[in-house]
Formats: C-alpha cells, sequence, structure tokens
C-alpha cells in the first residue's frame, strides 16, 4: 500500500509526566501533533513563544561558535547530506546535557573573542591609511601644526602639481613680485602633488598665501602636533600591540577546539528543545493534565499505545482516521520510492486519490532512458551513482533517493542505447576507422533513430498512449475507490473508446501506416469495429460531460465542450515527439565531437587532440543532455500523465522528531 | 545554377545557428544576470539557479544540430553530394523553423528562468516546480528541431 494509513491519537496524561512524555515521543518520532484550536473555560493553551525564541537564539549562537572554531582549525569533518551525520547514543547524549552551561560559556567566549579579532583588524587598517597620509611628510622635522614664530608665518601644506623647488620659488615670484623674503622647501613629491614648507615675514603673510593659493595651495587633510617621522613610528608600535592582541584570541579560540564537538551537539540540543516547546504551545491543558491529539500510520499504532501505557500514567486513544484529511506518508518499495520526492515536488496525493509513484517510476525510468538514450553515458551514470552509493552508506535520505533515481534512469539509459547501438554517439566506429584503418560498428540490436527517424517517432508516440492510458487507468482504480461506478463509465471507458477507436481507426488507413513507416494492414472489419468505438466514445461525452447542469440545454452544450477535450489528447500525444527530438540532441552532438576530435588525423597529435576534445565534449553533453532528460522526463509526468486523473494537494506527514543538523540521536526504542 | 545550391543550403544552416544561438546567448545572460544577484545574496543556491541559468541554453545547441544535419546532407561535411538550385532552396526552407523559433523561444523561455530563479530566491524548496515553467517554453523548440531536422533528412528523396 502506497499511501500507509493514518490513525487518529489521542492521549491524555499528568501535567508532571509532560516533559519525559514529550521527549519519548519526540525520539520515536511517528506521531504528529495536531495544533488543537479550542480553549475554553478548562482548558488552556501555553505560549511558549518565547522560550522557543531563547532556544532558538542558543543554537544560533552554539552555531556561529563551532562555525568559528572551524575556521580557525581548518576543520574538514563537514557534515554533508553525502556524508551523513554521526550517530551518537541516547547516554552520550544525556552525559553531553549535563555540560551544557560550561559549553555554552566557551561558546559565548569564541564569539567574543572573534568580534573583538575583527574590531581589532578594522583599527589596523584605519591606522595604516593614517600613516600611509603621513608619509609624504616623513622628512619634515618640524610639527605639521606650526603656524609661525613672532615675527614669521609658516605654510605647511600641498601643492597641486608637481614642481622643482626652484620651479616654486620662480612661481611665486612671479605671482607676488613684492614679497622679498620668503624660503620655500619641498619636503616631497608624488605623481600630482607636492609636499612643501614655506616661510615669510608676517607682514608679507597675505601676500604670499594669495600666491600659493593660485599654486592649488592646501593644508593636509591630517596634521599631528608631533613630528611626523615620531608619529608615524608610534602608529606602528599601535599597530605591532593590537597584532598581539589578535594573535592572543586566535590561541585562545584555538584552545577551545576541544569544544567545537560539544557546541555542534549543543546546537542540535537547542533546536530539539525550541521543537518540544513548539508542540507544547499545540497543547491543552487543565491544572494538573494536559491533552494530545494527532496522526500516526495505523502499523505504529498499536505498539506506541503500549509502551506508552508501560512507561506513564495515562490514557491513550487510537481511532479510525477516516473522516479526516490526514497527513500523507509515503510507503513505496526501494524500486519507486526514488521517485518519490518528483510526486512530492508536484503535489502529493490528495484525499481520495491514489499514489502513483509506482506506476510513474517504471515510465520515469522509461521515458528518461529513451531521452538520453546512449549507453555509454548511461554506464557513466549508473557506475557514478553505485560508487556514490556505496562509499557514503552514511548519507541522508534526501539524497539517496536522488542518486537511486539517477542509478535506475542511469540503467534504463544503458538498455536504450543498447537498443540503439549509440556508444559516446558513433565513437566506436571514429575511433576504430581513423586510428586503427579498420572500421569497426556495433549494430544496434533494435533499430538506430538517427537513420529511421519516423520509426522512432511512432514509437513515442506509441508510448505516450501507453502512458496516458494508464493514467487514465489510475482515474479508473480512483473512482472504482471512490465507489463512483457510473462515472468510470462516463469519464474513463469513454475516453478509452473516443481515442483507443481513433488511433486504432487510423491505423487502417493506408496513407496513415505509410506515413507512420509501419508496414502492416489491418482488415477492414477493424476499421468498423473501431468506428463504433469512437461513436460510442462520441455519445457517451456529449451526453454525460455536462451532467452536473441541470438545464438540459447546458448539459447538451457543455457535452460539446467536453468532445473538444479530445485536442487535449492529440496535442498530449504529439508531445511525446519529444523522445525522439532529445534522443536525436544526444546522438549528432556526441557525434560532432567526435568529428571533431578526429579532423587532427592519426598521428601522436591526433591523439591527443582527439583525447582532449573527446572527454571535454562528452562532458558537456552529458551534462546538457542529463538536464534535458530530467526536466521533460518531469514535464511529461507533470502536464501529460498527470493531467488524466491526479490533482494532488495533500498534506506531507511530519511527525514529532529529532530534527538535527550534526547528529543523529540513536533511538533505543528501535524505530526508523 | 548548381553552386547557388549548396551556397543557399549553407546560408540555411548558417541562420539557423546564427538565430538560435543568438537567442541563446542573450537568454542564458539574462538568467546568468538573475542568478548572480540571488549568489551575492545566498552564495549555497549556486548550483540550483545555475541549472534554471542553463535552460534556455539548449536551443543554440539545436541550431547547431540542425546545422550539422544540413552539413552532412549536402556533403560540407563527409561524403560529396550533389545539391541543385531548388534542393538548396529546400534546405534553406527547412533550417528556417529552427532559426526564427529558436531566437524566439530562447528569449522567452529566459523571461520564465529568471522568474523561476525569483522563485528558488525566495523558496528554494520549489525548485521542481521554478524549472517546468522555463521547460513548457523549450517545447516549441524542440517542435521546430524536429520539423527541420525530419524536412532535412528526407529532402534527398524528394524527386524534382
Amino acid at each position: 500500500m502506497p499511501i500507509a494509513p493514518m490513525q487518529k491519537i489521542n492521549i491524555c496524561a499528568k501535567k508532571k509526566d509532560r516533559k519525559k512524555l514529550l521527549e519519548f515521543l519526540q525520539i520515536m518520532g511517528v506521531v504528529e501533533i495536531t495544533d488543537i484550536a479550542e480553549n475554553d473555560d478548562h482548558f488552556k493553551k501555553i505560549d511558549t513563544s518565547r522560550s522557543m525564541e531563547i532556544f532558538a537564539e542558543n543554537a544560533k549562537i552554539a552555531a556561529d561558535a563551532s562555525r568559528i572554531l572551524s575556521k580557525y582549525i581548518h576543520d574538514k569533518t563537514k557534515v554533508t547530506s553525502l556524508t551523513g551525520r554521526k550517530a551518537i547514543s541516547t547516554q552520550d547524549y544525556y552525559a553531553f546535557v549535563d555540560g551544557a552551561e560550561e559549553i555554552m560559556r566557551i561558546g559565548y567566549a569564541i564569539i567574543k573573542a572573534e568580534e573583538d579579532t575583527l574590531k581589532y583588524k578594522n583599527k589596523i587598517v584605519n591606522l595604516k591609511v593614517e600613516k600611509q597620509a603621513l608619509k609624504p611628510w616623513e622628512n619634515l622635522d618640524i610639527s605639521m601644526r606650526l603656524t609661525g614664530t613672532k615675527c614669521t608665518r609658516a605654510f605647511i601644506g600641498t601643492l597641486a602639481g608637481d614642481y622643482e623647488q626652484d620651479k616654486v620659488i620662480g612661481r611665486i615670484k612671479e605671482l607676488s613680485p613684492e614679497v622679498e623674503n620668503f624660503a620655500v622647501s619641498v619636503i616631497s613629491k608624488s605623481m600630482d602633488t607636492t609636499y612643501i614648507f614655506a616661510i615669510c615675514k608676517i607682514e608679507d603673510a597675505e601676500t604670499l598665501e594669495n600666491a600659493i593659493k593660485k599654486l592649488g595651495f592646501a593644508y593636509p587633510a591630517k596634521s599631528t602636533k608631533k613630528l611626523p617621522i615620531e608619529k608615524m613610528n608610534q602608529i606602528d608600535e599601535k599597530i605591532k600591540s593590537l597584532e598581539a592582541k589578535i594573535a592572543e584570541l586566535e590561541k585562545q579560540i584555538k584552545s577551545y577546539v576541544g569544544a567545537n564537538n560539544a557546541l555542534k551537539f549543543l546546537c542540535d540540543y537547542y533546536s530539539i528543545r525550541s521543537e518540544k516547546y513548539n508542540m507544547i504551545s499545540k497543547l491543552l491543558h487543565t491544572k494538573h493534565t494536559f491533552i494530545l491529539t494527532g496522526f500516526i500510520p495505523e502499523n505504529n499504532a498499536e505498539n506506541l499505545k503500549i509502551l506508552l501505557e508501560e512507561e506513564f500514567d495515562l490514557a491513550v486513544e487510537v481511532s479510525s482516521a477516516e473522516n479526516e484529511v490526514s497527513p500523507i506518508f509515503l510507503k513505496n518499495t526501494a524500486f519507486a520510492s526514488p521517485v518519490e520526492p518528483v510526486l512530492e515536488s508536484y503535489s502529493l496525493p490528495g484525499k481520495g486519490e491514489v499514489d502513483p509513484t509506482p506506476v510513474m517510476a517504471v515510465f520515469y525510468y522509461i521515458l528518461f532512458g529513451l531521452m538520453l538514450s546512449d549507453a555509454a553515458y548511461g554506464l557513466i551514470m549508473t557506475f557514478g551513482c553505485s560508487v556514490l552509493l556505496m562509499k557514503f552508506k552514511n548519507m541522508e535520505s534526501g539524497i539517496k533517493k536522488f542518486l537511486r533515481m539517477f542509478l535506475y534512469c542511469g540503467i534504463s539509459t544503458t538498455f536504450w542505447g543498447v537498443m540503439f547501438g549509440s556508444y559516446f554517439g558513433d565513437a566506436v566506429e571514429v575511433i576504430s576507422e581513423v586510428f586503427l584503418k579498420y572500421k569497426i560498428t556495433i549494430p544496434a540490436v533494435w533499430f538506430v533513430p538517427l537513420r529511421e527517424p519516423i520509426r522512432m517517432l511512432t514509437y513515442s508516440f506509441g508510448l505516450g498512449v501507453v502512458h496516458l492510458f494508464s493514467g487514465l487507468f489510475l482515474k479508473l482504480v480512483q473512482l472504482f475507490k471512490a465507489k463512483k461506478y457510473k462515472d468510470i463509465l462516463y469519464d474513463v471507458i469513454s475516453w478509452y473508446l473516443l481515442v483507443g477507436g481513433g488511433i486504432v481507426y487510423l491505423l487502417t488507413v493506408p496513407m496513415m501506416t505509410n506515413l507512420l513507416a509501419l508496414n502492416f494492414i489491418l482488415p477492414s472489419i477493424v476499421a468498423h469495429i473501431a468506428l463504433l468505438a469512437i461513436s460510442l466514445g462520441i455519445i457517451l461525452i456529449i451526453l454525460t460531460a455536462g451532467r452536473d447542469s441541470k438545464n438540459a440545454f447546458k448539459r447538451l452544450l457543455k457535452g460539446f465542450y467536453g468532445l473538444y477535450g479530445v485536442t487535449g489528447y492529440i496535442s498530449d500525444i504529439f508531445s511525446y515527439s519529444r523522445l525522439l527530438a532529445l534522443g536525436l540532441a544526444t546522438g549528432v552532438i556526441a557525434q560532432v565531437f567526435n568529428k571533431m576530435g578526429a579532423m587532427a588525423g592519426s598521428g601522436p597529435v591526433g591523439i591527443m587532440v582527439f583525447i582532449f576534445v573527446f572527454a571535454v565534449g562528452h562532458t558537456m553533453n552529458i551534462g546538457i543532455n542529463l538536464l534535458g532528460a530530467y526536466v521533460h522526463t518531469n514535464r511529461l509526468q507533470f502536464v501529460e500523465f498527470f493531467s488524466k486523473f491526479y490533482e494532488g494537494g495533500g498534506k506531507k506527514f511530519s511527525p514529532f522528531s529529532i530534527k538535527t543538523k550534526y547528529y543523529k540521536i540513536k533511538e533505543e526504542l528501535g524505530n526508523e | 545554377m548548381n553552386s547557388y545550391g549548396i551556397f543557399l543550403a549553407l546560408l540555411g544552416a548558417v541562420i539557423s545557428v546564427l538565430l538560435s544561438g543568438i537567442g541563446s546567448a542573450i537568454g542564458v545572460g539574462m538568467g546568468g544576470e538573475a542568478a548572480a544577484g540571488v549568489v551575492t545574496e545566498d552564495p549555497e543556491k549556486f548550483g540550483k539557479v545555475l541549472l534554471l541559468q542553463l535552460l534556455p541554453g539548449t536551443q543554440g545547441i539545436y541550431g547547431l544540430l540542425v546545422a550539422v544535419f544540413t552539413f552532412m546532407q549536402t556533403g560540407i561535411l563527409g561524403a560529396p553530394a550533389d545539391v541543385s538550385f531548388i534542393q538548396g532552396l529546400l534546405y534553406f526552407a527547412a533550417c528556417l523553423p529552427m532559426g526564427i523559433v529558436g531566437l524566439w523561444s530562447a528569449l522567452r523561455q529566459a523571461r520564465a528562468a529568471v522568474a523561476g530563479i525569483a522563485i528558488v530566491a525566495k523558496r528554494p524548496d520549489q525548485m521542481g516546480k521554478a524549472m517546468i515553467f522555463p521547460a513548457m517554453v523549450e517545447t516549441y523548440a524542440l517542435l521546430a528541431l524536429l520539423t527541420s531536422v525530419l524536412a532535412i533528412l528526407n529532402i534527398p528523396s524528394i524527386n524534382l
């Protein structure tokens, strides 16, 4: 049974057992707790949002601290969905929990140290900028803030432009000939700035200032009372002391290395608690008791009931969930379950719908294989996925399903590749002809679509019809389960008659069989039967498609509109022509790369060029066509197949359980 | 006159590559701009948005396919073949669906892909649906490819 049947569970227990009971349920992970809306005089809800916030905050701090630590110690044990989480026993779990406070303190210390490090690093950057600004004044041996003495006036600043000392003096003399006594010395120069010190008698100050302003004089943006060189040395010292502090902090952070695992655990621990408090807010409380309601898969129900009654003083009631909209828990065979995520990405089965996964899986693998249809590519996929699956035994279930799906798709691709005689396109032919001077061809087991495209097109349509009719059949199953026997006749049989009869009739027309490259002739009696089936189908649809309307005229109009749905079937069937198109795309691009590679001839250089073009070209081809096959297989399922019977709208079963990032808590109670 | 035949066939092949290539280049470029925006906010979505960016890239490849088929049939690649003037015109016509539909569908598919990238930015779990919308547009590029390829493959067997 692909959809696990659900039961409703009600638990009434003592409030003092609440913590233990919830932890027990969380570890079991089989009950989805529903939010009870009522809130009357006896039963109250508790607002736990504050505690949840605190726990979430703590989890974040622990995760941040661990991330900082990993940065310093080059932690290579990254947890990815491929490597999976490490399992720890419940015993270790409680041992860790006891040390939580101490570890939290370390977490705070790490974060503080990291913050300080950043602060100091910023300061160093600022100091370096300041030093850079002072650099041109390095040789000035008086204070930069000097404005003059009792009888003199001094100007320290920059001129716009690159001047020699003589030239500055010459220009000033030109601009203000009346100033007699002044001295200018150029401290340093850069590309378009000249750093000068000028001095004159106090009575000439104004004239000189006007003159140098015309040369673009400006006071320095940053000045210092001390001698520039002294100030620079001071900055250097400051930087040194900051760097020492940073090194100190780094050492401090590194000293916490041992706490890294504990921090990761703590992050998980607080996530678990936050989740638990989220559940508490869904319960109803009286002064001494509380009530919990939820859904549980039928096969877990009895077992859980027994365990709960052994452990606690409580009342458990398990009842049928038939009249409720229960969450969906898919349970498929190892062959079908890999495509569950594909179904999920569309929508889970709604109420009364069957789980299409088993049927979908078969077509999914076949269609995917037909689109990629190259034995070598298929083997690469099969091999790659098997290696990953075997190497990472502990991987998360999501990625496992994903890899398994591509494993089966790879096997199917290999199969169709052999059927159509495609191994890296025509690589075998090209290599043998160019390098061995003797053409070897691996013949196709069935036929080569590239040479007989129309034949392939016909089979594509044929497979399309089978796919669509399977969809229609699933609708039949659904209606049968809902005991709507009349609807089976109106909505399923009628279409089987019309579309099936139509196809059979077309096959009796010689022009059509020629067009489709089919070499059989059906006897004319078949044509009569087919026409009869079509007529029956048309009549059924016209009479029943509008059966919801009370008005007879409207009913008839709706009937005709229903008949218009036949165009949908035509376009759906034509849509399977993409099987041919994508198959051709893979094969021909592969051939192009083989041809390109062989262009450099059969010498040593030719071999090198061939290997290079071959490797790059086929990698690209496999990538782009894998994407194409994946997307278009999904489309054929979602649009053509699902439109015949499937609406979806189900909610996923998400039991109250331990959801962690770093560690798996091993349940002693043995429930997976 | 015979040399015009091969010229027309080549012209058709070139137009098919040009138009669909331009379409895909613009399309993948649009996707890249949108994807880069998402990656600045969340670098971990790189793989997902990259797939969406690539979707409008297939038209360029289909254009190349049509060109290769034309080359093989007309002897530009492989065994030399005689191409009459009228056959050249036929090849030219056969290449047009891929070029024109390839250009237009790549541009429209790119817009759907950009919208899909916006979905992934906000709801990464809806990746499957985000990929389906651009794939709907691709159907028409595939139909054009089929039309062009089937025509090109059967032109030599037409008696003129």
